[in-house]
Formats: C-alpha cells, structure tokens, sequence
C-alpha cells in the first residue's frame, strides 16, 4: 500500500535546540525502501492557488486552504498496511511538535527512475513544482465526470511526453485520511485529515517547469481548474 | 463465521454480503436436508465459494484474486479442508481466532470511536443497523453511512485484519477493552426504555473478553474487565422483576444471583491480582465482587467499597467515580460526609442532567429521615431520568415516600 504523508504546520515554532534536520537524515535512514521519495515545500505565502471560470484564469495567493494549519512538505511511503505507516509517522522527528496526515493512494505508487531525475534536477535550471488539486467532494452529472477523467488523463500523458511529469496521482478521498501526533511519548491518531476543510485534497503532480508562470498556466489547463482549484507550490531554492 | 469469511476473501463489505447469501442458502436447504456437521464451516465455504464467483465476475475481480491467491494464509485450494484444518487446529494458524483478530480491527484507533463501537456491534455482535442507530439514537440512514464509510476506509487505507504486533499490544489493547466494556454495557441501556438486558450482547462482550484474557497475561485488566462483567451478569436475572421493573441491588434475591458465574468471577479477579496492580476494571471488579459476597444487602462491606473508590478515583479521577465513591462512604457509616461529598459534586456542576446524581442524593436524605428535601431530590431525579424503568422505579420511591412514615425505610 501507498500513502501520501503529509507534514502539517501549524507555523509554531520548533523549540530551541532541536536539530530537526538532523532528526530528519536519521529518519530517512530508518525508512529505508519504505520511502519512496519526499520534499519539503516553499512556505505557503508562495503558493499561488489557480481556478478557470468563463475561460478566464484566476490566481490568487496563498494556497488552497486559508488555515492556519499549512502543508509544509510530504513523503511518498511505501508500507505493508496503515499499522507499519503509522509507525514511520509517529518516528518523524516533526510529529512530537505538529501533526502528519497519512492518505493512500488509490493505486500502487511508483517513481521508476523518475525519482533519480528529480534529485538531479536540484541546481539545474527547470524548477519544480507541486501542484495540489482541491476539490470539494461534490460530484458533477456523470458525463461530466467521465469528461474530467478523460481529460485528466490527457493532461498527464501531455506532461509525460513533454517530460515535464514527475509524478502525478489521485488520491483517496479525506474521509481515508489519519493523523499521526505523538505528545509525551504517546502516539495519537485522529480519523480524518489533519484540518478539517470544506474543499480537500485529491490528488497531486510534481511537474518540472522553465518559471513559475508556465507551472501556473500548466495548473489552469488541467480540467479540474475549471470546477475546483490548484494549488502551485515551489519547492524551496536548492 | 463472517470473521472467517472476511480473512478467504479480504474484501469486508463482499465477506458481509456473502455470509448473507450463505445464511439464506442454508435457510432453504437445511430443512430439507438437515443441518450439516459443521454448519459454521458450511456456512463459511458457502460464503468464501460465493464471495469469489462475485470477484471473478466484478471489476476488480482480477486484481483481489490474485491477492487470494498469493497469500496462503487466505485461502488455499480447497476451503472446506482448509476451514475444517483450522476447526481442528485451532492454534496452527498465526491467528488464534479469527475474531480477535476482527475486533482488533472494529477497535482500530484510526476509526472514530463511535464508528469502532458501531463496527463491533455490527461485525462481532451481529446487531443490524437500525438496531445499533437505535442504540446511538441516529437516524438509520446516518448509522448505515457510518458503517460504510469506516469499511471503506478499512479498505482504503489497508487498516490491517490480524492481532497488532507486539510493540503496539498494550494500547491497542486498552482500545479493545474500552470497546467491550461499552457492547457490554449496551447490553444492559438499551434506548427507549425496551426490554432492560438484552442477553446475547452481554455474552457475546463476556465471550469476546474471555478470548482475550487467554490471550494476554502481561496485566490483569482483560481479567478484571472480565470478572466485572461476570459480576453484573450474574446478577441479571435479579435487575428487573416479572413487571419488567428495575429491582435495585439491596432489594435484588440474592438467592437468584448465579453462583457459578460469581465464583468463575472470583477467579479471574485471583488470577488478575497475580498479574500486578488492579488498574480500572479490576478495581471496579473488586468492587462489584464485595456486592457478589456479601449474603446480604446489610452485609455489604461498604468500609472496603469506599477504600476500593478511593484507589480508583486515583487512577480514574471522574465525577462518576466520585458519585459512587460519596455514595460508600455514606453508606460505610459517614452519612453526614458521604452527603456532603455528593453536595459538592453536585456544586461543581460536572454531572448537570445527570439522573443518578439526584437519585443517589435522594435516597441518602431518605435514610437519614430527611424525608422533605429526599421527595425534591427525587422529583428532580425524574425530571432527568430518560423514560423507562429507571424513571418508573424513581415514581414509585417518591410515591412511596410522600405516602408517609410507613415507608422510613428505602428497602421497599
């Protein structure tokens, strides 16, 4: 099984004298194979967040959710079932002081090579970008949906071509979702993901692009801009 | 069964609805041809031989056959000896009983709470979904999707269907316990005030509990759960009379009590006590254990009640432990403090609505012949009490006490 880890900021403070960086190489090295690969990500004040209405593209700042709690990287964990995730979750040094939230993949998740070319490509020119589709859960009339699939699936088989693809998959709905706290040494899970928010998360892409500007126009042309929105986050500078 | 059939086919949601199918097959063959020898193991093939027709035929049929096929221990050529290998051998599979595992699972604690008791009661208790939306007092159809959702995130998010693995025992334990003891205790409240103690919920809790008490002997707790369910069931025969009305401990026969069950009780609290400290069930087991001994209601020893609250209230500080604990220490001899413990609950305002709290303070203003402020105790009680025997067992001590003198005593 795979799940999408998220690491979840409130925007407190770690306290002093913790070497989070340091905790974090440990971590990863405890993973092993069962981390597939993961990020931080560039604050949220550097998130633009894109919607088409009327044929026009809309981009406002921030990202998709005005909390806040904020999405402050991720992991791609592959695990036997949701036990042995927890336990990677409840290890990272960030869940004694904020929250990660632990989705699955509807399918099996897997970078190939792609994982190799997304760490070379740190210093290089192309920028990376994830993009964070929020929906709303609302289903439209079930042609329209068969319409959106289709042309989701052109948009990534686009991106591939272009070798701009990543990564990229749709998620289990929220409602899938647990979150991972540890507080005085106890692991606490919650049902749910770890902010509970009209529109959620349903899927992401990381794309490789020349500037943001072409990550933004390349957001607003996949099919759920034009009924949900999508969040564009930078990685941080390398 | 359904556990069983959950574990071959390792989809739960087709492993319920086949164990359906296979029950109304063996409602129309078994007249006929007469119940099999193993009608569990029937049953079960049916449903395993059902659930995999459906997923060669479903959308995803590819994909979780392979699945069967991979792991050995879900399912194997021919499931009928694989089911009777496992009826025979029951300690041969990795899983000691396949419902443990099932309520390891109902009890995961990446489920809401509400949605893990609903689970058990549906999976292990075998309630129906009105039953159990009657239970929580929700609409059906929000019950129904209650069920469904924490399935499908059962599925979704691959919540494991085994026995937690050593290093997360303790505390998925505690979880399980937490869950018996609210299915047990359902047993007993059922909303609306229908029949007072439904029987095959109380069991199917003890059952459930028993299989773990096997299974764990690191603490006492399985053990003390168990003893203190024991202990109340023993007793329910007693609980209400042939009107169907409530009986209360001092007046219950103790001639009735079932004496096997107590002393199977008793037991469990010994072997519990070899396990190191009494956490919270066993002290209340200790507690329900000084009732089940004494031969009468006024040879309760109250002085050692009141000791045992204290040590609970230590480890479990709530205002219902603190209720019961000013109630002993009344009835121990201390009226004057028992009342003045329960005055300052009652000040504090934690237990607001809470019907025993009145209740408790009118009787003990009854037995110290404060007759006036026990019949305004009682009637406040009643205002809270939700209808039913308890609210009608309320009416009958404020009858009996405004009646006059002649009923001084609260044993009648």
């Amino acid at each position: 099984m795979n799940y999408l880890m998220l690491v979840c900021s409130d925007g407190e403070p770690i306290p002093a004298g913790t070497d989070v960086g340091a905790e974090i190489d440990v971590w990863i090295e405890r993973c092993g194979t069962q981390r597939i690969y993961g990020e931080p990500l560039a604050p949220p004040d550097q998130a633009k967040t894109v919607r088409v209405r009327n044929a026009m593209t809309l981009i406002s700042d921030g990202p998709y959710a005005e909390t806040k709690e904020f999405i402050a990287g991720f992991d791609l964990l592959t695990c036997a079932d949701l036990d042995a995730a927890v336990t990677l979750a409840a290890a990272h040094p960030i869940a004694r002081f904020r929250s990660l939230e632990l989705r699955p993949f509807p399918t099996e998740v897997s970078l190939d090579g792609a994982a190799e070319a997304l760490a070379a490509a740190v210093g290089e020119p192309g920028e990376r970008f994830l993009l964070m589709f929020c929906v709303d859960g609302i289903p439209e009339a079930e042609a329209v949906e068969a319409a959106i699939h289709a042309q989701s699936r052109a948009w990534g088989e686009q991106q591939g071509a272009a070798d701009r693809l990543v990564f990229g998959s749709p998620l289990q709905p929220a409602d899938t979702a647990t979150t991972v706290r540890v507080r005085d040494g106890q692991t606490l899970l919650s049902d749910g993901p770890f902010v509970e928010t009209k529109e959620f998360l349903a899927g992401i892409a990381i794309l490789r692009c020349a500037d943001r500007d072409e990550a933004v126009a390349l957001a607003a042309a996949h099919p759920l801009a034009a009924f949900h929105r999508v969040e564009v986050r930078p990685f941080p500078e390398a | 069964m359904l556990a069983a059939t959950i574990r071959r086919l390792g989809d739960w949601h087709l492993a319920e609805e086949c164990a359906a199918d296979a029950f109304a097959a063996a409602a129309a063959r078994w007249p006929r041809e007469g119940v099999p020898d193993r009608p569990g193991a029937w049953l079960t093939t049916v449903a395993v031989n059902r659930g995999r027709d459906r997923l060669r035929r479903g959308r995803r049929g590819g994909e979780l056959l392979e699945q069967i096929g991979r792991d050995p221990g879900r399912a194997t050529v021919s499931p009928g000896a694989h089911e009777i290998a496992d009826l025979e051998n029951p300690g041969a599979t990795a899983i000691p009983d396949d419902r443990l595992a099932l309520i390891f699972t109902c009890c995961h604690p990446a489920l809401a709470l509400e949605a893990r008791v609903a689970l058990t009661l549906r999976m292990l208790g075998g309630l129906s979904t009105p039953e159990i939306a009657r239970a929580f007092l929700v609409e059906e159809a929000a019950m129904a999707k209650r069920l469904t959702r924490a399935k499908a995130k059962i599925a979704a998010a691959a919540i494991p269907y085994r026995v937690p693995a050593e290093a997360d025992l303790p505390d998925r334990l505690s979880g399980v316990l937490a869950v018996l003891y609210l299915m047990f205790n359902g047993g007993y409240l059922t909303a609306g005030g229908g029949q007072l103690v439904r029987v095959s919920l109380c069991e199917e809790a003890i059952r459930l509990t028993r299989i773990l008490t096997d299974l764990w002997d690191r603490d006492g707790e399985p053990l003390g759960l168990l003893a203190l369910m024991l202990f109340h069931h023993s007793r329910r025969a007693t609980r209400v009379d042939a009107a169907g009305e409530l009986v209360r401990l001092e007046d219950q026969d103790r001639s009735r009590w079932e004496a096997p069950m107590i002393a199977e009780a008793q037991r469990a609290l010994e072997r519990a006590h070899t396990l190191g400290p009494a956490g919270p069930y066993g002290l209340q087991a200790a507690i329900a254990g000084c009732h089940a001994r004494a031969a009468t209601a006024a040879a309760t020893d109250w002085g050692q009640i009141a000791a045992l609250y204290g040590q609970l209230a230590r480890i479990l500080d709530t205002p219902v432990v603190a209720l019961n604990r000013a109630v002993a220490v009344a009835l121990s001899g201390d009226l004057t403090g028992g009342l003045t413990r329960l005055d300052a609950l009652d000040a504090d305002g934690t237990l607001t609505g809470y019907h025993l709290l009145p209740a408790a303070r009118a009787d003990l203003l009854c037995r110290a012949g404060r007759d006036r402020e026990a019949a305004a105790a009682y009637r406040r009680a009643i205002g809270e009490a939700p209808a039913g025997p308890e609210r009608r067992f309320l009416q009958r001590r404020l009858a009996t006490i405004t009646a006059g003198g002649a009923a001084r005593s609260p044993t009648h």
